[in-house]
C-alpha cells in the first residue's frame, strides 16, 4: 500500500504545506510573474517532447526528442528556427535529450546515436564524437570542456553517471559511481541526478531522490563538499511496490537550476498521496544551502533553466513557459 | 473500475514491450537485446511520467529483456 509522507516544513511537496509550521525564520514567499509567450502556428515551432534547455545571452535552445531537432527561441519566447533532423548522419539526431551552449557552439546529446554533436549557433553541423553509453544531459564547463550524464544500465560493472570530455572530444574524467543493488528499478531512481554548472568550470550534482544535500565538484572532478540543504526545504516521500516489497522514494528534487550563485530547486509533488510528479513550488537557496525564498508557479514544471532571474520552463503540456523568479 | 485500469495498464505494458522487443525476439541476438533494453529504459526514464508509472514500465523493460535473452 503506497503511503505519502512529507519531509520538511515549507511548500514544495504538496498542498498540506501551505503553512510554515517548522522552526527557523519565516521564508519570503512570492508568486512568479509569467511573461506572455507569443503563439506561433508553425508546426516546427511546436515542441513535441522537449527534454532539455540551454541559453546564451539572447537565445534559448530546446532539445526536442520527438522532432529530433533543436528549436531556437528568443528569450521572450519567440520561435526563431529549428535545426537537426531524424537520422544517423552528420548533423542528424536520434532522440536528442540534452543541449548546452559551449563557446560559439551548441552541443547536443544525441542519445540513441550514442554520440555528442556540435553545431554553430545558426545550426550548421560542425562534427562531434562518439561516447560508449547513451548520453542523457550535456553541460558546458567552459574552455570547451563538456560534462555528459548517462543513465546506468545496471548490467555493466563500475558504471559512472558523470563523464567529462575535453575540447577535442577526448575523455578527461569520469565519476559518481552508480549505486547498484539487486533491484535495478530501485537503482534507476536512486541514480537519477540533476546537474547545475558552477563557476570557473566546477559543477553541482543533486540526486533527485537523494539526501538533503547538493554535491559540489571542482573542475577536475574532485568532490569539494556536500552542501547541506536547509531543513525548511520540504519534499514528499512515497512507497512504491517493487521486487515483491516496497521501495521508499524521496521526491527531493524534480528539477533544478543555478543562476548567479543561487540554486532553484523544485521538489517533486505528491500525486494522489501515492505517487510523485513535478511540482510548482520553487525554493531559492543560497550557496550555503540556506532557504532564501519560495516561489509559487502557476503550474507544475517538468524542467527549467534560470538565466538572469528569468525561468524558462516546460509545463505539463510540453509547452514553453517563461516566469520572472529572480530576487 | 480499478480492475479495468490495471488490465488497461497491463495491456499497455505488453504492447509497449512487444513493440520494443519484436525484432530482437526473432533474431535472438544478445546485442539487439541489449540495445533494445537500453532504448526501452531511456524512453521510460525520459517520459516525465509520475514515478509509479516509471517503475512499472522499467519492470516491463527488464521482463522483456529477460524474454529476449531467453529467445522466447
Amino acid at each position: 500500500m503506497a503511503t505519502g509522507v512529507i519531509a520538511g516544513t515549507v511548500p514544495g511537496g504538496g498542498r498540506s504545506l501551505l503553512k510554515n509550521r517548522g522552526p527557523g525564520q519565516p521564508v519570503p514567499r512570492r508568486k512568479a510573474v509569467e511573461v506572455p509567450v507569443a503563439a506561433d502556428g508553425r508546426d516546427e515551432a511546436v515542441l513535441g517532447r522537449p527534454l532539455a534547455l540551454a541559453a546564451d545571452a539572447d537565445r534559448l535552445y530546446v532539445a526536442d526528442a520527438l522532432d529530433c531537432a533543436i528549436k531556437v527561441f528568443t528569450k521572450d519566447g519567440r520561435f526563431l528556427r529549428s535545426f537537426g533532423r531524424k537520422g544517423a548522419g552528420p548533423g542528424e539526431l536520434s532522440f536528442p535529450s540534452g543541449v548546452a551552449v559551449s563557446g560559439d557552439e551548441v552541443v547536443v546529446a544525441d542519445k540513441l546515436n550514442l554520440r555528442i554533436q556540435t553545431y554553430g549557433r545558426e545550426g550548421a553541423a560542425r562534427g562531434g564524437f562518439k561516447v560508449p553509453f547513451a548520453p542523457d544531459r550535456v553541460f558546458s564547463l567552459g574552455g570547451g570542456r563538456i560534462l555528459v550524464t548517462g543513465n546506468p544500465t545496471g548490467r555493466r560493472p563500475e558504471e559512472t553517471i558523470l563523464h567529462i570530455y575535453d575540447a577535442a572530444g577526448q575523455p578527461a574524467w569520469r565519476g559518481l559511481e552508480a549505486r547498484a543493488s539487486k533491484d535495478r528499478v530501485f537503482d534507476a531512481f536512486r541514480n537519477m541526478v540533476l546537474v547545475c554548472p558552477g563557476d570557473e568550470g566546477g559543477f553541482f550534482v543533486i540526486y533527485k531522490s537523494g539526501g538533503r544535500e547538493i554535491l559540489e565538484y571542482a573542475p577536475s572532478g574532485v568532490l569539494r563538499k556536500a552542501i547541506g540543504v536547509d531543513e525548511r526545504y520540504a519534499y514528499p516521500t512515497v512507497s512504491i511496490p517493487a521486487g515483491g516489497g516496497a521501495m521508499k522514494l524521496d521526491g527531493f528534487c524534480w528539477a533544478a537550476s543555478r543562476d548567479r550563485g543561487l540554486f532553484y530547486l523544485a521538489a517533486a509533488e505528491s500525486v494522489d498521496g501515492k505517487d510523485l510528479g513535478p511540482g510548482r513550488w520553487v525554493s531559492v537557496l543560497d550557496g550555503q544551502g540556506r532557504l532564501r525564498a519560495v516561489v509559487e508557479l502557476p503550474c507544475a514544471v517538468h524542467r527549467f533553466l534560470v538565466s538572469d532571474g528569468r525561468m524558462f520552463a516546460i509545463d505539463d503540456e510540453g509547452a514553453l513557459r517563461i516566469f520572472e523568479v529572480g530576487p | 473500475m480499478r480492475k479495468l485500469a490495471i488490465l488497461a495498464l497491463a495491456g499497455l505494458i505488453l504492447v509497449t514491450a512487444g513493440a520494443t522487443f519484436a525484432d530482437a525476439r526473432d533474431l535472438n541476438d544478445q546485442t539487439d537485446c541489449n540495445t533494445n533494453h537500453m532504448k526501452c529504459r531511456e524512453y521510460t526514464l525520459n517520459l516525465d511520467a509520475p514515478w509509479y508509472k516509471v517503475a512499472v514500465l522499467l519492470t516491463a523493460c527488464d521482463l522483456a529483456f529477460g524474454k529476449c535473452m531467453l529467445g522466447i
